[in-house]
C-alpha cells in the first residue's frame, strides 16, 4: 500500500517535472536545459514574493507563473531565436543559461534551510493505514488537471492544433499560414508556466535548494528519453514506470539509489529502443 | 492578381528559375507544365515564400546560399520578401508536392488545423464544402492522416488548403502517384473547386494531359525558365506540346 501511493505521488511528481520540457521539446524542437533553473527561479521568486513583499499566497502563485512564462517568452526571442535550428548550439546556450542562473543564485547565498514554501492545505489523510499529507495529494490532483488541460487544449482549441501540426511538419504547418517563431514564443512561455507550476506544487514538500535544479533537469531528460522525445503520451507513461521503480527501489534496496534509476533507465533506453517507448514517428514515416 | 517579374532562384550557383515573367488572373485557374527539375517546385516555395525560411536556415547552418531575386507582387502589392505566414493571412496557400499530411493527427483534425486563419463560421462552411466535393474523406474523419492512401491524402491535402480560406490556392504536383481514374476525378474536382467558389489556381504538374483541358492560361517551364505561354486551347494545338506531353 505504501508502494502504491507513494509510487503515484511519486509518479505524478515527475510527470509534472517533464511535462514542460517535452512540450517545448515535441513543439519546436528546442531542449529547453535551462528547465531545471527554471524551476528553481520559479521557487525563489514566490518564496520573495511571500517574505519579501508579502503578498498573499495565492497571489505570489499567480504572479510567479506570469513572470515564468514571460522569462520562457524572453528566453525564445532573445537568446533561442539566434540559434534556432542547430541543435547542439541549442542545447549549449540554454544549459549555460540555467548554470548561470543555478551558480548565480547559489553564489548570492541563496542555500540552506531558510528557504521554504508553506503548504497549501496543513493536514494528512489515511489511505488504508498509510498516513499521506494533503500536499502529496494536492500533487496528484494538479498533475491529473494538468494532464488533462493539455489534453484538451491539444484537441480542440485552435492555438493547440496549431502547436501539433507545427510539431509534425513545420513547413506544412507555415503553409497554413501558422507563424513558427510565434509557435515557438508560445511553446516556450507555456513551458516555462508548466516547470513554474511543478515547482510550486513540489516545493512545499522540502527546501528550495539550487541542486534541485540539476536534479529536476535530469529527471525531466530520463523520462522524455525513456517515453520517446516529444512524445505525449510516453512521457507520462514513462514518468509512472520511472516513479514507481524509484519508490520499489527506496523500499527494497537503498534510498541513495533513487537517482541511479532514472540514469539506469536513459541507458537502457537508449540501447534497446533509441526512439523511447513511443518514438513512433520514425516508423510511420518508413511506412507510408 | 499575382504578378512575378524577372524571377530568378539560384542554388549557390546553380540556376532554379531563370527570369521568369508570371500572371495569374483573379477566379481562373493557371497551369504551369514542365518536367523534373524544370522548377515547378521551386517556383511554388518562392511564391509561398516558404524559401525564405529555407534560404534562414541555410544560412544558419552555413549550408547551401539560396538566392532570390526579381520580384512578386500579390492584388498590388510587394511580397517579395514577406513572411509566409503573413502571404498565408493575405490568401496565398500552397497545397504541397507529395501532400505533408500531419501523419499522427487524424484526417479530421489535419482539416482543423488547416484553419489556422480561419474564423470558426468560416471554418464550419468550410469543412461541409471540403466534405461536399471530397466525400470520401467523410468515411475518414478520425484515421490518422498517415494511414491514408495516396488519393486520399491529395483529397486531404486540398481540403486542408481550402480550410485557410485561400484567395489563390497553389497546387504543386497534385496528381502526382495517382491512379489514372484518381487523376480524372481530382482533376475534376480542381475545376468544380474554381467555379464553385472562384477561388484562383496555380497549378503545376508534369503530366499535363488531365489538367491541359481544365487551365484557363498556361506556362511551359524548361531548365528553370517559361519557354512557351498561351490559353488552354493554344497550347494543347502546339505541336511540340503535342508531341511532349499528349505523345502524339
Amino acid at each position: 500500500m505504501d508502494i502504491l501511493i507513494y509510487g503515484m505521488v511519486n509518479s505524478f511528481s515527475l510527470a509534472l517535472m517533464a511535462i514542460g520540457f517535452t512540450l517545448v521539446y515535441g513543439i519546436s524542437r528546442l531542449p529547453n536545459f535551462a528547465h531545471g533553473a527554471l524551476y528553481v527561479v520559479t521557487g525563489f521568486l514566490v518564496w520573495s514574493f511571500l517574505n519579501i513583499l508579502k503578498i498573499h499566497y495565492i497571489f505570489a502563485i499567480l504572479l510567479g507563473l506570469l513572470i515564468m512564462g514571460l522569462i520562457g517568452a524572453f528566453i525564445y526571442r532573445f537568446i533561442l531565436i539566434r540559434v534556432r535550428g542547430m541543435a547542439t548550439s541549442e542545447i549549449i546556450a540554454t544549459y549555460a543559461l540555467g548554470l548561470a542562473v543555478l551558480e548565480f543564485l547559489r553564489w548570492k547565498g541563496f542555500k540552506g534551510m531558510t528557504y521554504t514554501l508553506p503548504v497549501f492545505i496543513e493536514g494528512s489523510v489515511s489511505i488504508g493505514g498509510t498516513p499521506v499529507d494533503l500536499q502529496r495529494l494536492i500533487v496528484i490532483g494538479i498533475g491529473i488537471i494538468v494532464v488533462a488541460f493539455m489534453w484538451l487544449f491539444t484537441h480542440f482549441n485552435k492555438t493547440g492544433l496549431a502547436l501539433r501540426g507545427m510539431a509534425q511538419d513545420e513547413h506544412a504547418a507555415m503553409m497554413l499560414g501558422i507563424d513558427s517563431d510565434w509557435m515557438a514564443v508560445i511553446a516556450m512561455a507555456m513551458g516555462s508556466i508548466l516547470a513554474g507550476l511543478s515547482a510550486i506544487v513540489l516545493l512545499p514538500l522540502g527546501n528550495i535548494v539550487v541542486e534541485t535544479g540539476y536534479n529536476v533537469l535530469i529527471l525531466s531528460i530520463a523520462v522524455c528519453i525513456v517515453g520517446g522525445l516529444g512524445s505525449w503520451v510516453g512521457a507520462i507513461l514513462a514518468a509512472f514506470m520511472i516513479g514507481f521503480i524509484q519508490i520499489i527501489t527506496v523500499a527494497y534496496i537503498q534510498s541513495h539509489f533513487h537517482m541511479v534509476v532514472a540514469l539506469l533507465a536513459i541507458i537502457i533506453t537508449l540501447i534497446l529502443r533509441p526512439s523511447g517507448l513511443f518514438g513512433r514517428q520514425k516508423e510511420l514515416e518508413e511506412r507510408v | 492578381m499575382l504578378e512575378i517579374r524577372g524571377l530568378m532562384v539560384f542554388y549557390e550557383n546553380a540556376l532554379a528559375i531563370n527570369n521568369i515573367n508570371l500572371n495569374c488572373q483573379g477566379e481562373k485557374v493557371t497551369g504551369v507544365f514542365g518536367a523534373n527539375s524544370a522548377g515547378k517546385s521551386t517556383l511554388m516555395y518562392t511564391i509561398s515564400g516558404i524559401i525564405l525560411d529555407v534560404k534562414k536556415k541555410e544560412e544558419m547552418k552555413g549550408g547551401e546560399r539560396i538566392t532570390v531575386l526579381g520580384s512578386i507582387a500579390f492584388d498590388g502589392m510587394d511580397i517579395t520578401h514577406m513572411k509566409p505566414s503573413e502571404r498565408a493571412r493575405r490568401g496565398i496557400i500552397l497545397c504541397p508536392e507529395r501532400r505533408r499530411i500531419f501523419p499522427e493527427s487524424s484526417t479530421l483534425e489535419n482539416l482543423k488545423i488547416g484553419a489556422y486563419l480561419a474564423t470558426s463560421i468560416q471554418a464550419k462552411k468550410t469543412l461541409d464544402y471540403v466534405f461536399t466535393i471530397f466525400p470520401p474523406l467523410k468515411n475518414l474523419k478520425n484515421r490518422e492522416g498517415g494511414f491514408l492512401s495516396g488519393g486520399e491524402q491529395q483529397m486531404l491535402a486540398i481540403g486542408r488548403a481550402l480550410m485557410a480560406q485561400p484567395k489563390l490556392l497553389l497546387l504543386d504536383e497534385p496528381l502526382l502517384g495517382l491512379s489514372p481514374l484518381m487523376e480524372v476525378m481530382l482533376a475534376r474536382s480542381i475545376r468544380d473547386i474554381n467555379a464553385q467558389t472562384g477561388i484562383s489556381i496555380l497549378i503545376t504538374e508534369q503530366y499535363a494531359r488531365p489538367i491541359l483541358p481544365i487551365v484557363h492560361y498556361g506556362y511551359i517551364l524548361e531548365n528553370g525558365g517559361a519557354v512557351l505561354q498561351g490559353t488552354s486551347q493554344e497550347l494543347m494545338e502546339n505541336p511540340d506540346v503535342k508531341s511532349a506531353y499528349f505523345g502524339l
